[in-house]
């Protein structure tokens, strides 16, 4: 399946994330072969020049989780209320 | 005495948990060492052992753990009774496959957590909102999942998931009593509900990309353990049958990795 796709690019960052088949199917993209350990999102790409008549939509991924902490203290309100 | 409680998490017959904790007495104090076990209750009972706990909660005990959202919660519970009366600052959780081959696999990982300024340490750490990621895909279909997030979350991004290898982790322990005492009104399987709690109670997850390559989710890496070390490993995953193997073949690894 893979050899019949096409090779997938990070759209941000240039990285060759693997390859990929994509085919149109009822208005929407059907994905086969990307890979769990390379999950990949969907984003409509810039374009330097403005066109109507069409978009290109590409592939990106999150950078690896880095967010700072917001846990101030030793108990948390919430926690004990979630459910 | 260790700061650092160590949680294993395993199913074995008694044998197979008594080499588990002759390996690991090389690694962590006996003394700080919970066994919970979740295989058979008679199997717990001829536990030796002097710190264990059994679950047999079905949101544990799963045929299929990714199709049937597997919790880890139970385990996480049993864990924090146990840690309730104890002044541990640190909790390391390990499944039973997962083997530790650095010697001084505590101190790497306090050390980590600081240099990180992290409360919770996990392999395979990720972001997976929005993504192609099939576990991702199979929550987001229950409505109930995001509106989970939405609710407890001190985040302003209240739509971030995140996902990691469950086999082990390393937690500050407010973190882990945190997480352990939050209610899971929401079946989520718990390679996602763990870290993305944690992250959305406002705790700093981070992930441990060096050691990733040396814990997989799948394969049996057994005759790995000694180049792994070499090349800088702290653990090893997943090794399913090294407990139940020869013990001169435990013994003359031990032996060459000390």
């Amino acid at each position: 399946m893979r050899a019949l796709g096409s090779t997938l690019v990070d759209a941000e960052t240039g990285r060759v994330i693997g390859r990929a088949l994509l085919i149109p199917w009822r208005g929407r993209i059907l994905v086969f072969g990307v890979s769990p350990s390379q999950p990949v999102r969907p984003i409509f790409l810039p374009q330097q020049r403005l066109t109507y008549w069409k978009q290109e939509l590409g592939f990106t991924a999150h950078p690896p989780p880095d967010f700072p902490s917001e846990h101030h203290g030793d108990d948390h309100p919430q926690s004990s209320a979630a459910g | 005495m260790s700061t650092t409680a160590t949680i294993i998490l395993s199913h074995q017959r008694p044998a197979e948990v008594a080499e588990m904790l002759g390996w690991w007495a090389s690694y962590a104090d006996l003394d700080s060492i919970l066994v919970v076990h979740g295989g058979r209750r008679a199997d717990f009972e001829d536990l030796r052992h002097p710190h264990k706990a059994f679950v047999d909660d079905p949101r544990f005990v799963t045929p299929e753990h990714q199709r049937n959202k597997q919790s880890h919660g139970p385990v996480l519970r049993a864990a924090a009774r146990w840690l309730a009366s104890r002044c541990f600052e640190h909790v390391l959780y390990a499944e039973y496959d997962q083997v530790p081959v650095a010697p001084d696999l505590i101190s790497l990982y306090e050390r980590r957590l600081d240099e990180e300024g992290a409360d919770l340490l996990a392999m395979h750490l990720r972001r997976i909102d929005a993504t192609s990621y099939p576990h991702f895909l199979y929550h987001v279909h229950d409505r109930a999942f995001m509106e989970f997030w939405r609710r407890v979350s001190v985040r302003e991004d209240k739509g971030v998931v995140l996902s990691m290898l469950g086999a082990g982790s390393f937690w500050r322990r407010r973190c882990f009593d945190a997480v352990a005492r939050t209610e899971e009104s929401v079946p989520a399987y718990t390679e996602l509900f763990v870290p993305t709690l944690a992250h959305h109670l406002g705790f700093r997850v981070r992930g441990l990309p060096d050691q990733s390559r040396w814990n997989t989710p799948q394969g049996e890496r057994g005759g790995e353990l000694q180049t792994a070390a070499a090349s800088g490993a702290w653990t090893v995953h997943p090794v399913k049958t090294l407990w139940s193997g020869s013990a001169d073949r435990r013994s003359a690894l031990r032996d060459r990795l000390a």
